[in-house]
């Protein structure tokens, strides 16, 4: 009742009826001034699908300025965005068509695509500087028939290969395809083995090629070049698969999941390095070119001197009088400061690869690139949480398998590249899961400690807390192994050796004392080189005193190492451990 | 002249410009969103398209709907009325580009005098008057001193970080100078960890005068007087009036001439004003320039005549003023109120809501620009004002008077509104003296601006 009421007071407003509309001639108006939009003023999102002004989406570095949805990139744009100004000077600009089928219509349709987006192909090849960098260069352009891989294709980016490896420059490719060329079948087949194999000798001649996957990478391109870079980026959210998601799906009789096949997908199970955002990818190609610089490496190495060393014999008598079961207890203090703590104030640049290439990223382990005072180095370290929401992401700091292959794979990029390593151990134990077996846990550290004891650089390896056991040593088969004072290095937890021996884990302390675990009963039996004085146990104020500490040893360590040879390096190592 | 306008615009200005669009014959297309259905300006336009939901950003502040519409019915031009797209640049680049006229300054001109350094930059190279200040930090009192009398006094020392009257000095003259800048300096450093400091001229009992000028595509400027808009409260515009009662005709003369040169330094088109500060001593600075109708257009068209909306349209489509400058003449006095939807005792709360009754006053020389009728549901989304009501009297003691029994009249109901205000403003004895500054609320009505520190 009342609700007709308000209902029918809800006016529409006044009545204005009697006043008259202007009425315009609208033939006449037509002719004289006809708004319009111009041409391609606007355009619509096929992300968001919001209208979006095509002179915001270019500012935008082509992205979408509503959503951050990214667009393709024609090729020579992204020139103008990678490149120093007028430093790209493009090779095999006239490429002769072929037609290796005799494939009907094909030649009118490459003519028209040359001519409708005034591209001789789906690719181009030349030499640039990315921020003073020197590399060479394929981009390719998803406007040509797909950027499908053809002879042509094929031919320029193995030119381009070929091109680098006799230059001795780093190459970098902005993968974009939907496969192989149709048109030319078994022809276009061929051009996965034809790059795959030119990249292969680009990386036997110690160089380094940097894969960037934008989208949509499908294919015969990702079951080649797209997937073989010694460090492999993704922009966010583009496709990357080999079979594409109608294929899957038409065969499983399934819909995909959302994000499936994305970059994101991609990170998690461990073949992309990075996602880069478009405005980041000059920094993080040229830093990752200056990180991957021979010369830098060698000349900043060369220059390391040796200086003060504070901590000689007499440190191991200068260590505080604790217990060892107070360190045991000390090394697993969830206030002790964790490896990131460290690397963050002892390295620059930090730039943290992903993944073991095969199965996954593991968050217990965290490796990259940084620079130890100017000079480029590797950093594995094993990182515990602060919290049990960073500690579901590191696994409390034990590893899973795809964590050890991939502490494996930057082992051997950095052998590959004569870059020293540093490793920061901190763990608990490798993970004793279900999934770890299945995986292979005992293959994955076995594989490390065989495969560490031939890699050619330096490399010294800091137990910061916990070392546990196998999952401890997989990091620390290095030329020095250090510790801090309040640290552990064990065969097993003390607990576990009580229960073994004492049938009892309640006997953990007494453990603790017969096991020989504290950084000065190591160094005495010389399973370590070094004990890093905590003046009190490591804690947030005293990390930066520790962090230069570190600093000041990791120096003195390179100055050590700079004359070995990369024999004498992987030599000492053998012998180091060929004693016990 | 155009066939057809299209208002980017809603509430009382909308109204406003569709009425003088029909008066002119010109046929007029009303935007609107989904919260504005029955908004007047929707019933009033001879067509009316809506641009999208309830919120600004997707409706009135949506250029691509707009322009859309815009092509959509054919429209040859745009009025973007104040606020939401009427000075921003882009958006007038947009309406160029396709072929649709801004009603309004080019987009460069609007770029040029929306940066605030880049405008005062332009006007100093005009030889316009800016507050005389120091450019650089400053951080030693000696040093201080030597700008402070190249400055000229009385100075006001501030802190660059500075806020709330914290790190801020005035020296009338140099003796005391260095105490002051001292003790500001020491100020600033405990309150903001910061003892870089600045100097510029204080300006005494300042009062916000702006001018209008109109300009026309063939280099024609004219100024339309000033109003005095002085009566604000944490910078929002209360009452408005002109003339200013303390500017002569020789300072009118003086800074119109001014404001004149300065359009014409940067090529101005179509209407614009100048803001200035007053000093006491009539010394004028210029502060910022405006690119759009405003909001107190009103008490301009009353003292000088000039249908302001009107002439904008006629400039912007290729006339010439219709004016000149030796016809116009300054007569009378004028006041504007803004009634707004908002409760002056909790701190000028918005008041949206279902206006249940209304009563408008009438008569000689009162004029009244609202969107609102019985009924009308004020939505929350937007500006709260509900009206402009402007008085005329052959001088302003006669305004006043007009102002107090049309207020006394004004009758709005259902919703919180600020009459009692305005009412209480234009009685008070301070008012009708002229004591006027821009501290006028806080120092004659310190009861509406408790809770508000920093006013």
């Amino acid at each position: 009742m009342f609700k007709d009421i308000i209902a029918k007071k809800k006016g529409q407003g006044p009545d204005f009826s009697r006043l008259k509309k202007v009425v315009v001639n609208e033939e006449q108006n037509e002719v004289k001034n006809a708004p319009e939009v111009p041409d391609n003023m606007w355009k619509k999102c096929n992300f968001c699908g919001k209208p979006i002004l095509t002179e915001d989406v270019k500012k935008n570095l082509y992205r979408c300025p509503k959503c951050g949805g990214y667009f393709r990139v024609h090729a020579y744009r992204r020139v103008e965005l990678l490149c120093d100004e007028g430093s790209f000077a493009e090779w095999d600009k006239e490429m002769p068509f072929e037609n290796p089928l005799n494939f009907p219509g094909y030649k009118a349709k490459v003519e028209a695509t040359q001519e409708k987006y005034k591209l001789n192909e789906a690719v181009i090849s030349g030499e640039c500087r990315i921020n003073g960098a020197a590399a060479v260069l394929c981009i390719c352009d998803g406007r040509f028939i797909m950027s499908s891989m053809g002879k042509n294709v094929g031919e320029k980016i193995t030119r381009a290969i070929e091109r680098a490896t006799e230059k001795k420059l780093p190459i970098v490719i902005f993968c974009c395809s939907g496969g192989a060329r149709m048109q030319e079948g078994i022809i276009s087949l061929m051009q996965m083995a034809k790059t795959s194999e030119a990249l292969k000798r680009h990386h036997d001649a110690g160089l380094l090629y940097i894969s960037v996957l934008t989208n949509p990478t499908t294919g015969g391109v990702t079951a080649s070049f797209a997937m073989l870079g010694d460090v492999i980026l993704a922009e966010p959210k583009a496709l990357i698969g080999f079979a594409g998601p109608r294929v899957i799906e038409q065969t499983i009789r399934q819909k995909l999941p959302e994000g499936f096949q994305s970059s994101e997908f991609l990170l998690k199970h461990g073949f992309v390095d990075m996602i880069v955002g478009r405005e980041d990818q000059r920094e993080v190609i040229s830093r990752l070119i200056r990180l991957h610089d021979r010369e830098l490496i060698k000349k900043s190495l060369s220059a390391f001197s040796k200086g003060e060393d504070l901590f000689g014999e007499a440190e191991t008598d200068s260590v505080s009088k604790l217990s060892a079961w107070e360190r045991v207890k000390l090394s697993r203090d969830a206030k002790r400061p964790s490896a990131k703590d460290y690397t963050d104030l002892i390295f620059d640049d930090f730039t943290e690869l992903h993944g073991d290439r095969c199965y996954g990223d593991d968050g217990a382990i965290i490796g990259g690139l940084a620079f130890f005072k100017g000079m480029p180095v590797t950093v594995i370290v094993q990182q515990k949480g602060k919290n049990t929401k960073e500690n579901i992401i590191r696994n409390f700091g034990m590893p899973l398998p795809e964590g050890y292959r991939k502490a494996l794979r930057l082992m051997k990029e950095a052998g590959d590249f004569n870059r020293p390593i540093v490793c920061f151990v901190d763990t608990p134990g490798a993970y004793p899961g279900m999934e770890s077996e299945e995986r292979g846990q005992g293959e994955a550290i076995a594989r490390c400690l065989y495969e560490m004891s031939g890699i050619k650089s330096p490399m010294v390896s800091l137990v910061i807390g916990e070392g546990g056991s196998g999952g401890a040593l997989a990091l620390a088969v290095a030329n020095e192994v250090w510790m801090l004072e309040n640290a552990t290095y064990s065969i097993l937890s003390p607990e576990g050796f009580a229960s073994i021996l004492y049938k009892d884990s309640k006997k953990a302390p007494e453990a603790s004392e017969v096991m020989k675990i504290t950084a000065a009963d190591l160094k005495k039996l010389g399973v370590i080189e070094k004990i890093i004085k905590e003046d009190k146990p490591a804690c947030k104020e005293n990390l930066k005193d520790i962090a230069g500490l570190i600093s000041r040893e990791l120096a003195d360590f390179f100055a050590r190492y700079k004359d070995k040879s990369p024999e004498d390096i992987v030599d000492s190592r053998y012998e180091r451990f060929r004693r016990f | 002249m155009f066939g057809k306008v299209l208002i980017a615009n809603r509430g009382e200005i909308a109204v406003r410009i569709i009425r003088a669009l029909r008066e002119m014959g010109i046929r007029s297309v009303a935007v609107y969103s989904e919260a504005d259905r029955d908004s007047l300006h929707v019933m009033l336009a001879d067509e009316a398209i809506c641009i999208g939901p309830a919120p600004s950003s997707e409706s009135y502040l949506n250029m691509s709907a707009i322009i859309s519409a815009a092509v959509a019915l054919r429209a040859e031009a745009i009025h973007p009325g104040f606020g939401f797209l009427s000075e921003n640049a882009k958006f007038a680049d947009l309406c160029r580009q396709c072929n649709i006229k801004f009603i309004g300054p080019s987009p460069e001109i609007i770029d040029k005098m929306g940066n605030k350094s880049e405008a005062r930059n332009t006007m100093v190279a005009a030889g316009v008057p800016v507050i005389p200040g120091t450019k650089e930090a400053l951080y030693d009192a000696e040093k201080a001193l030597m700008e402070a009398e190249r400055i000229g006094f009385p100075v006001i020392i501030k802190a660059s970080a500075g806020g709330g009257g914290r790190g801020m000095r005035v020296a009338e003259s140099a003796e005391g100078f260095k105490e002051a800048f001292n003790a500001a300096q020491l100020e600033a450093e405990k309150g903001f960890g910061d003892n870089s400091m600045y100097i510029e001229r204080y300006i005494k009992k300042p009062r916000h005068i702006e001018f209008q000028v109109m300009a026309d595509p063939f280099g024609n400027v004219v100024h339309l007087g000033e109003r005095d808009c002085s009566i604000q409260r944490r910078h929002q515009k209360v009452l408005e009036e002109s003339p200013c009662d303390v500017i002569d005709d020789e300072l009118r003369r003086k800074m119109g001439e001014t404001a004149v040169k300065a359009a014409k330094a940067v090529g101005y088109e179509n209407a614009g004003t100048i803001e200035f500060l007053l000093d006491e001593d009539k010394s004028f600075y210029f502060m910022e320039m405006n690119t759009r109708i405003q909001v107190e257009h009103p008490v301009t068209e009353f003292v000088s005549g000039v249908d302001l909306i009107k002439e904008q349209i006629r400039v912007a489509a290729g006339e010439k003023l219709s004016i000149k400058p030796e016809d116009v003449k300054i007569k009378g006095h004028a006041i504007e109120c803004r009634i707004n939807a908002e409760n002056p005792e909790k701190n000028f709360r918005p008041c949206p809501g279902r206006v249940t009754d209304i009563h408008l006053p009438g008569g000689n020389g009162i004029r009244v620009d609202t969107h609102i009728y019985t009924d009308y549901m004020v939505p929350p989304n937007y500006d709260s004002m509900l009206m402009k009501l402007i008085v005329y009297g052959k001088d302003r003691k006669e305004a006043i008077a007009k102002m107090r029994s049309a207020l006394g009249e004004l009758v709005v109901e259902g919703i919180d509104t600020n009459v009692d205000f305005e009412y209480d403003i234009i009685n008070s004895p301070a008012f009708e003296s002229g004591d006027i500054s821009t501290d006028f609320i806080p120092k004659y009505f310190p009861e509406y601006v408790k809770g508000s520190k920093g006013l």
